[in-house]
C-alpha cells in the first residue's frame, strides 16, 4: 500500500449521508479531498438474475425495489418493455393513467431529491417539508393502488385498477398545495436563501464534456446545458399530447442541478393537470394472459425517470420468461463522475455532491 | 440508421452484416470479434457514449449487445458480436468510449468476460472474493455461494 | 450573593465551622439541580419549538405536554452502557467531565435575573464566563484525538479552528462592553445600562456577539465539528451513554449562558419599567433563546472554509472597529 500524506476516509456505507449504501474511499489532507473512488454493490439483490427465473408478469413487485424512490416510474418501463416485446398495445385511458402516475411519482421523487439535499447541507427541517408535500401525494398513490412505497399499480396491458373517483378534484388540490410550497415556502429554504447558495453553486461542477463522457442523463445533463429530454425527443406515453418545457440548467453545478429539479416539478404538475383533463373514457387495461410466451427476440425500450434516462434490454427466447434483462441505471454512469468531480472539494461538500446527484442504491446496484 | 451501417460497411467489408430491425432496434452483427475496436471508432464519430452493454450467456458462447447513443439525436444502434473461444475475453472499449468503464466492469464481474487492456478491471457489484460469475447459466448456488460471509474481506 | 444568604440562614443552626461544609453542600445541590435541569427544559423548549417549524408535534406523551421527555432521555442515556474502545482513556474520560464541570461552574457565578442572585460573587465575573466558554478548543481536540476516530479527528481539527478564530470577536466585543461600563463585573455591566441599552449603543457588537456566541458553543447552523451529516458527531462521534449526556448538558447550559449574556451584556439584563426584575430577565432570556434557537432550523450549515473565512474577514474586522469606536466614544 502507498503512503498516504492525510487520511484515508471511508464516507459509507453505513453513513447517514450516502442515501443508502454508496460507499466512496477519501484520501483526505486536511479537509480537502485528494483522491476518491467509488464502491458499490452492498444492495446487490440479483435482479437481472431474478428475472430469468421469473414469467414476465410476476417481476412488477421486484421491478418496484429497483429504484425505490421512484416505483411507478420503474413499472410503467418494465411494462413498456413487455408491451412491446408481445406487441400489446394499450387503451388511450391506460396511456393517461400512466402519464398521471408516472408524473405524480416524478414529483414525488423530486421532493425527496430536495428533502435530503437539505438535510444533507444540514438543514433538517427542509426534509420534513419535502416529506409533508410528498405526503399529499403519497395518499393519492395509496388511494389509487393500496400501495405507497411499493405500489404495484401497473401490469402487462394497462393498470390494475382504475383511477377512483373524483381522482381529478383531489389531485388538483394536492397539486396545488405543492406548487404553492415550492413557489413560496421553498424560496426561503432553498432557491434564494443565502447560505444554501453559497453551500451549493460551485459545488460538484459537471460540464458538458464530463457529462458526455461518463453518459450521464436526466436532470443532472440537463443541468449542464445539454437540452435533451426522452419525453420529448422520443415520446412515449402520451407525452406528444401534452404541452410542457424542457428544463435546462446552465453551470452543471450542484445549485443548478438543484433548480432542473424543482423547475422539473413544476412542469410535471402541468403535465399532470393537462392528462386529468384530456383523461379519455374507456377500458383502462387491455386483457393479458397472466402466462404469455414472447418469442425469439430482443427489445429495447428507454424511457425519461426522474433518474436520468433508464433503459433496459430483453432477451426472450419464446419461453414464458426472459432469457436475459439487462437494465441500465442511469446512476450508475452518474456516479462514475464522482470519483473525478470530488478531487478537491472539502469534506462537507462530498455529501453535497453526492446528493445532488441524486442515487438510489437501489437502481445502482440491482 | 442505414447511412451508420454504410459507413461501418465500407471500412470493415463483410465482416458486419445488417440484421435490420431485429425485435425492435436497429443492429449489426459483427462477425469477428477482434474488429470491435474499428468498429467502435468508426461508429464514435456518430454517437457519444456507449449507453448500455447488454450480455447474454448462450452457452458455450456470449452474445455481446453494444448500445450506442448519441446526446443530440435520438438514433440508438446495437452491435452484437459474438465471443465464441473459451477465453472469454474481448478488446475493451474504454479507450474510444469513456462510459463504457463500469459497463465492462459490470459485464466482468457477472460474466467473467475478460475486457483485454481494460484499465481498471475489478468487480464492481459482487464482493472481490465472490465465487463464480452469477448471470452466467451455468451458475449453480453451490455451498460455497450458500456459506458466503464476507468475513474474508478486507476493508 | 445566595452563597451568603444560605450561610446567613445555617450559621444560624450550625457552628461556623461546619455551617461552612452545609452551605457548600446545599449550594451544591443547587447548583447541580439548575445545571441538570436547564437541558430537560431547554431540551423540550427546542423541541416543541422546532416540531412546531417541521409541522411536528414534538413530545407529547411523557409528562405534562411531553415536558419530561428529556428527563426520561437523561435517564435514559445513565441507563446506556458506554461502549469505546480502542481510545485514549485519560482524554476520553476528560473531556466530558470537564465541559460539564465548567457548565456547572458559569452557573455558579453568572447572576439569574438580580444584583444578588448568584451563588458565588466574583469581581471580574464577565472574564470568568469568558475563559469557561473559550477553553473548549482544547478539550475539543483532545476529545478528537482520544476517541481514536478519523471522523473525531477531523472534526476535532475543525473545532479547534472555528474556536479558535471566533474566540477573538467574542473577547473584543465583551471588551468593548466592557469598556463601556467601565467594569469586568456583570452587575456593574447592567447596572451600568440604567439610561440607554448598550445593544442601542452597539448593535453591530450585538450581532458580532451573538454570532460569535453561537460559533464558539458550537450551535447548529454553526455545529461544523460535530456535523452530523459529513462527520457523523465530529469529535462526539465515539461518545455514548452518561459521556453523550454530559455534552447535552454542557451544550444545553452554555446555550443558556450565551443567550443570558446577550441579555446582560446588550439588553439592560434585568432593567425594565413596572415589572420585577427577574421578570424582565426571564421575558428577555426567552426572547433571546427562541431567536438563537430559531437558525438551527431554517438555515444549512455553512462550510468550515466559508464560516471561517467570514469570522477573519467580517467579525472580528468589525468587532475591532467597534472596540475603536467605544473608545473614541469614552474619550469625548
Amino acid at each position: 500500500m502507498e503512503t498516504l500524506k492525510g487520511i484515508r476516509l471511508n464516507v459509507g456505507p453505513v453513513h447517514p449521508a450516502t442515501h443508502g449504501v454508496l460507499k466512496v474511499v477519501v484520501d483526505i489532507e486536511g479537509d480537502t479531498v485528494n483522491k476518491a473512488q467509488v464502491e458499490m454493490g452492498f444492495l446487490h439483490r440479483g435482479k437481472e438474475k431474478m428475472a430469468e427465473v421469473r414469467y414476465f408478469s410476476n417481476y412488477y413487485p421486484i421491478v418496484d425495489k429497483l429504484d425505490y424512490v421512484s416505483a411507478i416510474n420503474m413499472e410503467v418501463l418494465y411494462a413498456s418493455l413487455v408491451e412491446k416485446a408481445a406487441g400489446i398495445e394499450i387503451p388511450p385511458r391506460a396511456v393517461y393513467i400512466r402519464t398521471i402516475m408516472a408524473e405524480i411519482q416524478r414529483i414525488m421523487s423530486h421532493l425527496v431529491y430536495i428533502g435530503s439535499i437539505g438535510e444533507d447541507l444540514g438543514n433538517i427541517t427542509g426534509m420534513f417539508w419535502a416529506l409533508r408535500e410528498r405526503e399529499l401525494l403519497m395518499d393519492l398513490v395509496e388511494e389509487v393502488s393500496g400501495g405507497r412505497l411499493a405500489p404495484m399499480y401497473m401490469t402487462t396491458g394497462g393498470s390494475f385498477y382504475d383511477l377512483p373517483q373524483h381522482f381529478d378534484e383531489k389531485a388538483e388540490k394536492a397539486l396545488v398545495r405543492v406548487e404553492t410550497k415550492i413557489n413560496k415556502d421553498y424560496n426561503s429554504m432553498f432557491t434564494k436563501n443565502q447560505l444554501f447558495l453559497m453551500r451549493t453553486k460551485g459545488v460538484g461542477v459537471l460540464d458538458r464534456y464530463m457529462v458526455k463522457k461518463y453518459g450521464i442523463t436526466g436532470p443532472n445533463m440537463r443541468a449542464a446545458g445539454i437540452d435533451r429530454d426522452l419525453r420529448k425527443s422520443e415520446p412515449y406515453l402520451a407525452y406528444d399530447k401534452v404541452d410542457f418545457d424542457v428544463v435546462t440548467g446552465e453551470d452543471g453545478d450542484a445549485n443548478s442541478r438543484f433548480m432542473v429539479r424543482v423547475g422539473e416539478i413544476l412542469q410535471s404538475i402541468r403535465i399532470v393537470r393537462q392528462c386529468l383533463r384530456d383523461l379519455p373514457e374507456g377500458p383502462y387495461v387491455t386483457k393479458t394472459p397472466w402466462l404469455m410466451k414472447i418469442p425469439d427476440k430482443r427489445t429495447f425500450v428507454r424511457q425519461e425517470t426522474p433518474r436520468g434516462e433508464m433503459a433496459m434490454y430483453m432477451i426472450t427466447n419464446g419461453g414464458t420468461q426472459p432469457y436475459r434483462l439487462k437494465i441500465r441505471s442511469p446512476t450508475f454512469f452518474a456516479l462514475r463522475a464522482l470519483e473525478e468531480i470530488l478531487v478537491g472539494v472539502k469534506v462537507a461538500d462530498i455529501v453535497v455532491t453526492i446528493a445532488s446527484l441524486d442515487p438510489v442504491m437501489g437502481e445502482v446496484d440491482r | 440508421m442505414k447511412e451508420y451501417f454504410e459507413k461501418l460497411k465500407g471500412v470493415l467489408g463483410n465482416k458486419v452484416k445488417d440484421f435490420g430491425v431485429d425485435g425492435t432496434e436497429y443492429s449489426v452483427l459483427l462477425v469477428d470479434k477482434k474488429l470491435l475496436k474499428t468498429a467502435a471508432e468508426i461508429i464514435r464519430q456518430d454517437f457519444d457514449v456507449l449507453f448500455m452493454l447488454a450480455v447474454a450467456d448462450y452457452k458455450p458462447k456470449f452474445e455481446l449487445n453494444y448500445v450506442f447513443s448519441s446526446y443530440d439525436k435520438p438514433d440508438t444502434i446495437v452491435i452484437r458480436t459474438y465471443i465464441t473461444d473459451r477465453d472469454y475475453s474481448i478488446d475493451t472499449l474504454t479507450e474510444v468510449f469513456d462510459s463504457a468503464n463500469w459497463e465492462e466492469r459490470e459485464a466482468y464481474d457477472l460474466f467473467g468476460i475478460k475486457f483485454n487492456k481494460h484499465p481498471d478491471l475489478r468487480r464492481i457489484l459482487l464482493p472481490e472474493d465472490w465465487p463464480g460469475h452469477p448471470l452466467r447459466k451455468d451458475f449453480v448456488v453451490t455451498d460455497e455461494v450458500r456459506n458466503w460471509t464476507g468475513l474474508d474481506l478486507k476493508f | 450573593m445566595i452563597f451568603n444568604v444560605i450561610y446567613g440562614e445555617v450559621a444560624r443552626f450550625v457552628t461556623a465551622g461546619p455551617a461552612w461544609v452545609v452551605t457548600m453542600l446545599i449550594t451544591f445541590v443547587l447548583v447541580f439541580a439548575i445545571t441538570a435541569l436547564v437541558p430537560i427544559f431547554l431540551g423540550w423548549v427546542e423541541r416543541k419549538y422546532s416540531a412546531r417549524i417541521q409541522s411536528r408535534y414534538g413530545p407529547v406523551y411523557v409528562g405534562p405536554f411531553g415536558l419530561l421527555q428529556n428527563f426520561a432521555d437523561i435517564m435514559k442515556l445513565i441507563g446506556k452502557r458506554a461502549i469505546s474502545t480502542n481510545v485514549d482513556r485519560l482524554p476520553y474520560e476528560f473531556v466530558p467531565i470537564v465541559l460539564a464541570t465548567l457548565s456547572f461552574a458559569m452557573v455558579l457565578i453568572i447572576p439569574f435575573g438580580g444584583a444578588n442572585l448568584e451563588f458565588i460573587s466574583v469581581p471580574y465575573s464577565l472574564l470568568f464566563l469568558y475563559v469557561f466558554l473559550a477553553v473548549s478548543p482544547l478539550l475539543v481536540l483532545m476529545a478528537g484525538w482520544g476517541e481514536n476516530n478519523k471522523y473525531a479527528m477531523l472534526g476535532g481539527f475543525r473545532g479547534v479552528g472555528q474556536i479558535a478564530t471566533y474566540e477573538l470577536a467574542l473577547i473584543v466585543t465583551m471588551i468593548s462592553v466592557a469598556f463601556l461600563a467601565g467594569s469586568y463585573n456583570i452587575v456593574d455591566i447592567v447596572n451600568g445600562q440604567s439610561g440607554l441599552w448598550y445593544g442601542a449603543y452597539l448593535p453591530v457588537t450585538l450581532i458580532v456577539f451573538a454570532l460569535t456566541g453561537l460559533a464558539i458553543i458550537e450551535r447548529a447552523p454553526f455545529d461544523i465539528p460535530e456535523a452530523s451529516q459529513e462527520l457523523q458527531a465530529g469529535w462526539k462521534v465515539e461518545y455514548s451513554g452518561i459521556r453523550y449526556g454530559l455534552f447535552l448538558i454542557a451544550d444545553y447550559v452554555r446555550l443558556m449562558i450565551v443567550s443570558i449574556l446577550v441579555v446582560y451584556l446588550f439588553l439592560g439584563g434585568w432593567l425594565g419599567p413596572v415589572l420585577p426584575g427577574f421578570v424582565w430577565f426571564i421575558i428577555k432570556t426567552a426572547a433571546v433563546l427562541l431567536i438563537i434557537m430559531a437558525p438551527r432550523w431554517t438555515l444549512p450549515r455553512p462550510r468550515i472554509d466559508q464560516f471561517i473565512k467570514f469570522g477573519w474577514n467580517w467579525l472580528l474586522p468589525l468587532s475591532i472597529v467597534n472596540l475603536v469606536m467605544v473608545g473614541g466614544l469614552l474619550l469625548i
